[in-house]
């Protein structure tokens, strides 16, 4: 770690990196507990001891034999060909007085660590023969809260520590208090959280392979190894697999600031990775269980490690099921109805928003968009899911933070979930902000420096006092088998789609085409869009839109619809198209091409019937000329409202044989916009026209300005049924 | 609603009651209907829309159809169209198709003096 380069950082972060680059493997020195004796292997020739050694033995020592029985001896040596941990604790006798003898080999040396039985706590026979039930109890546990909270339970009873915590890492690595057991008049510490800087990194690497750590008195005096460099590698001696092994002065200070002096911690890991721990405090004074009770309480803790998985895995697999039940539900939706699957998605018995757990969801299926519980207003969503996937994250429980101008929407949108389903279509879910009170173990943010002498010292936080904030603009994470899906149900619908796309292609004719503009000619100062919905019955409805330039930098827009569907109607609709063109281009106004188009009609259509609006824009001055054959009005939103224009109007195509075609005109002035719609849009609401005509008002005075949004809005808001097509067209000024 | 059409007696006149949606997969039913009332060709027929629920352009395309078939075969034809019912006479209102198919609100613009159905 020490040649790890510094980074040219300020004071703090220096202090902080020094602390992380403490070598707390190598203390070369052990706590006062007990003796170390490192020796060679066969001779037990001691090479390295704690200075220490003296006051247990009596004498210096030079060989284990000088402070060992035969008997003892032998025991020792047999256990010296197996595995250490089925020696450990090896009872001897040191000076008439008990001895546990705890063996592990590092740096090329047996370690031998000497404790005394005497001033352990000992939680005695009882215990151990309740030992069955307690894994019992552990292997019963349902739920996290269940396994954690017997597991705090019977370690305390099993070491006597004034309080024992079950502590959880989150990604963060800031710990959770999740379960507590403890002298009941000590304040808890249940709920708390700890910053991840109280346990730094280097400290978590270490807990991650060595389960057990004890320290009975943090006011000890270290006791340094002598020699201090292991002459076999001329470094100190590894001692991070030694019960003894000297804690950071750090930690010595951060536990007394807790008022915590004895203190014991056991791993929590799953699956090889360090998932939390059993941290056991004592306040009352110096403590030691005994090193059998210390082995029963890891052997829980080894135990629960185990039952991590599946008890967590447990909790959230209802979840899970639940949520893959809606998937193949959506899965076999899409599958038979291809050919509406925004409809299939937003209107059926389980909708998108069922799929998994939100608070609202947005389905934008060839360029519409629909909207499901509480999402943010329409014209946002598109907005918003552009900027998540932009920012790369699609996937967030901190909306305002990947996007902070979406602050302003936390109470719908605080996390969202979005998947593209092809071209500019996505999916996307959102939640809710949660406010969340967390509650930390003293103030996490406060500078854990203090300037010395030195220069700035990392000095661990003073105040343990329960300290809340509030975490604002986040809501409940995504899980993973939720993302996974909701891109499943993503790529049935992509999968789908393009099998649409294939069959429109036998269906639809080059006709179609030809009565649908790919792209709208520019008319300069104006922004035009158009939108055209094909019904769920024919690819090819009786709808058309056309945008004819005239001469002198006019331009005439169109929308018409001929009666009737299918292939007959749209051969009609084509013919209607291309001679209105020419009378358009021919004629003085709109009324009088019109006239010629209502001619074509008698004289070469009999008995069909079509309506049609021509609206004439000047785009130099904004001055509109308009005339309608039957055609449902036109809406002009103004300033001072959103008109319905009735003037200008005559009978529908094919009526009369002479129609007489009245004109009006108005000015698009300013934010001016021009909405032509056919019927689709407006006749089959639940209320009928004049109520859908109503409502498509409300829409577009708060519906965005810019043609292209206008549509997208009006289109969300109203949702027309699919049972006939549906063209819009709308004109403002750019 | 499902869609039905009624014989009857209106004002005097054979009448056809038609109720439900008028669009494009019902208009083909009222062609039948109608052309089977026409066939032989009484004096009068009256139409009556009261209870349509729904007419979309298709429907209306057929009333012309039947409005120029019955003065071809010379047949006072009256279409009963309510401003009450809203979803039919905006529609009748918006495609001008007064100008083709002779219709009244009620039934009492019908004049008086004619036969019942036989």
């Amino acid at each position: 770690m020490s040649d790890r380069p510094v980074p040219d950082a300020a004071g703090v972060d220096e202090a902080l990196l020094r602390c992380a680059d403490e070598p707390i493997a190598v203390p070369g020195a052990i706590q006062p507990h007990g003796v170390l004796l490192a020796v060679t292997e066969p001779d037990l020739d001691v090479v390295i001891a704690s200075a220490n050694a003296t006051t247990m033995f009596g004498r210096p020592v030079d060989a284990l034999d000088e402070v060992l029985d035969d008997a003892d001896l032998d025991r020792l040596r047999d256990g010296l060909a197996g595995d250490l941990a089925e020696v450990n604790p090896l009872r001897v006798r040191v000076g008439g007085a008990e001895v546990d003898v705890v063996l592990h080999r590092a740096d090329g040396l047996l370690l031998t660590e000497w404790e005394p039985v005497s001033g352990a706590g000992q939680a005695g026979v009882a215990w151990h023969r309740r030992l069955p039930t307690v894994l019992q109890r552990l292997a019963a546990a349902t739920t996290l809260d269940d396994l954690t909270q017997v597991l705090a339970r019977d370690v305390r009873g099993l070491t006597g520590f004034d309080r024992v915590m079950v502590y959880r890492f989150d990604a963060e690595w800031n710990g959770e208090v999740i379960a507590e057991d403890r002298r009941e008049d000590l304040e808890p510490f249940f709920g708390l959280r700890y910053p991840a800087g109280d346990i730094p990194a280097q400290a978590r690497a270490l807990y991650a392979t060595n389960w057990m750590r004890l320290i009975p008195d943090a006011g000890y005096q270290r006791v340094p190894l002598e020699p201090a460099a292991n002459p076999l590698t001329g470094r100190p001696l590894d001692l991070s697999g030694a019960m003894l092994r000297s804690v950071s002065p750090v930690h010595l200070e951060y536990l007394a600031n807790m008022g915590v002096v004895a203190s014991m911690s056991i791993s929590l890991i799953d699956r090889g990775r360090l998932w939390g721990l059993i941290a056991c405090h004592h306040y009352a004074g110096a403590h030691r269980p005994s090193y059998a009770d210390r082995t029963a309480a890891e052997f829980l803790g080894r135990t629960a490690s185990l039952l991590l998985h599946t008890t967590v895995a447990a909790g959230e697999r209802s979840g899970v099921v639940e949520v893959a039940q809606r998937q193949a539900q959506l899965a076999a939706v899409v599958g038979r109805t291809p050919r509406e699957l925004a409809a299939a998605l937003t209107r059926g018995e389980v909708t998108a928003l069922d799929l998994l757990p939100a608070g609202g969801a947005a389905v934008r299926i060839n360029r519409q968009l629909r909207l499901l519980g509480a999402t943010p207003p329409a014209e946002r969503v598109e907005p918003l899911v552009r900027a998540l996937l932009a920012a790369g994250a699609p996937v967030t429980d901190a909306v305002s933070r990947a996007v902070p101008g979406a602050a302003d929407l936390a109470d719908t949108a605080s996390g969202a979930l979005v998947v593209p389903v092809g071209g500019d279509d996505f999916l996307a879910w959102f939640r809710p902000e949660t406010l969340r009170e967390v509650a930390w173990a003293g103030n996490p943010h406060l500078s854990k420096t203090t300037q010395t002498e030195d220069g700035p010292r990392l000095s661990p936080r003073r105040s343990f006092d329960a300290w809340s904030e509030t975490v604002r603009e986040t809501s409940v994470p995504w899980q993973a088998h939720e993302v996974v899906a909701a891109r499943t149900l993503a790529a049935d619908l992509a999968a789908a789609a393009l099998s649409r796309a294939s069959e429109d292609d036998r269906l639809s004719t080059a006709l179609q085409r030809t009565l649908l503009l790919e792209d709208l000619p520019k008319v300069p100062g104006f922004a035009l869009a158009a939108r055209y919905l094909p019904s769920s019955e024919d690819v090819v409805g009786g709808d058309w839109y056309d945008l004819v330039p005239l001469p002198g930098g006019r331009v005439s827009i169109v929308l018409g619809d001929v009666a009737g569907h299918g292939l007959a109607a749209a051969a009609i609709t084509a013919q209607l198209r291309h001679a209105l063109r020419a009378h358009l281009l021919r004629a003085s106004g709109p009324g009088v091409a019109l006239d010629g188009l209502n001619e074509v009609i008698a004289a070469l259509l009999p008995g069909e019937m079509a309506t049609a609006v021509v609206v004439e824009l000047d785009p130099s001055t904004g001055e509109v000329v308009l005339a309608s054959a039957g055609h449902l009005p036109v809406l002009h939103v103004t300033t001072t409202g959103t008109h319905l224009l009735a003037d200008g109007r005559g009978p529908a195509l094919g009526l009369l044989d002479s129609a007489g075609y009245r004109e009006t005109r108005v000015r698009l002035a300013g934010e001016d916009r021009l909405l032509l719609f056919s019927d689709g849009l407006v006749e089959r609401g639940r209320d009928g026209l004049a109520a859908g005509l109503e409502a498509l008002r409300d829409v577009v005075r708060l519906a965005p300005a810019e043609p292209q949004a206008l549509l997208d809005a009006v289109l969300t808001a109203i949702d027309p049924p699919d049972t006939d097509d549906v063209t819009l067209v709308g004109i403002a000024r750019a | 609603m499902l869609f039905a059409i009624e014989r009857g007696t209106v004002a005097g006149r054979p009448s056809l009651t038609v109720r439900g949606e008028l669009d494009l997969s019902t208009a083909p039913v009222l062609a039948k209907a109608v052309d089977g009332e026409l066939t032989p060709p009484p004096p009068a027929l009256v139409l009556d829309l009261t209870p349509t629920a729904f007419m979309d352009s298709s429907g209306a395309r057929e009333l012309v159809r039947i409005a120029r078939k019955a003065a071809a075969e010379g047949v006072e034809l009256h279409v009963i169209a309510p401003h009450t019912n809203g979803a039919v006479r905006l529609t009748i209102d918006l495609l001008d198709l007064g100008t083709v198919v002779p219709i009244v609100a009620s039934t009492a613009e019908i004049p008086a003096g004619r036969e019942a159905r036989p």
